[in-house]
């Protein structure tokens, strides 16, 4: 992470607007806490401390910056926040679509919006776009029974 | 050029600049070597 992905000029500046940055030793309490036991850990947390989304191994700069914008969603949808957490997964669905985190965000959109709107429309539309761009993710799989709504 | 990222390392101190800056903590754990 540090020789490739902080280093990174759009990597950098994301973080530097919009998080606020905190690193700790893996040899340090802190990781008992949060029961770490591999490096590089990056876990997304609210300002009370309370986790919403963690990675284990490097990610590229590529692939940090929609992770990242992954976990401030959940951040929100875990807050019930969900007007807000769909313009998180909005951005990280228009800048970094074909992301790892992209699927994710599509499924979480998806219970986002029915969260907001009571429409069970949204978790049917979550369904068929992740079939139709990633049907073979976890989350495709997870969304599926919403195609019988 | 990249700017370098301004690291805290105190828990407490980043949650007090997340409720007060409105922003989530990037909380990453390294091997120090």
């Amino acid at each position: 992470m540090d020789a490739v992905t902080y280093p990174d000029m759009q990597v950098s500046n994301f973080i530097i607007d919009k998080l606020v940055p905190l690193r700790v030793p893996v040899d340090s309490p802190l990781a008992g806490d949060f029961k770490v036991t591999w490096t590089p850990t990056l876990v997304t947390l609210d300002f009370y401390g309370k986790e919403h989304h963690r990675t284990v191994g490097f990610l590229s700069p590529e692939e940090l910056v929609p992770s990242l914008i992954l976990g401030m969603g959940k951040t929100d949808f875990d807050s019930g926040d969900f007007n807000d957490a769909i313009v998180h997964f909005n951005t990280l669905l228009n800048g970094y679509p074909r992301s790892a985190a992209a699927p994710e965000a599509i499924f979480l959109r998806g219970v986002s919006r029915y969260k907001a709107s009571h429409d069970a429309g949204a978790l049917k539309d979550a369904y068929q776009q992740l079939q139709a761009g990633y049907p073979e993710s976890e989350w495709a799989k997870r969304a599926h029974p919403y195609s019988l709504l | 050029m990249a700017q370098a990222i301004p690291w805290e390392n105190d828990l407490t101190k980043a949650l007090a600049r997340g409720k007060a800056e409105h922003k989530t903590v990037l909380l990453d754990f390294f091997n120090p070597g």
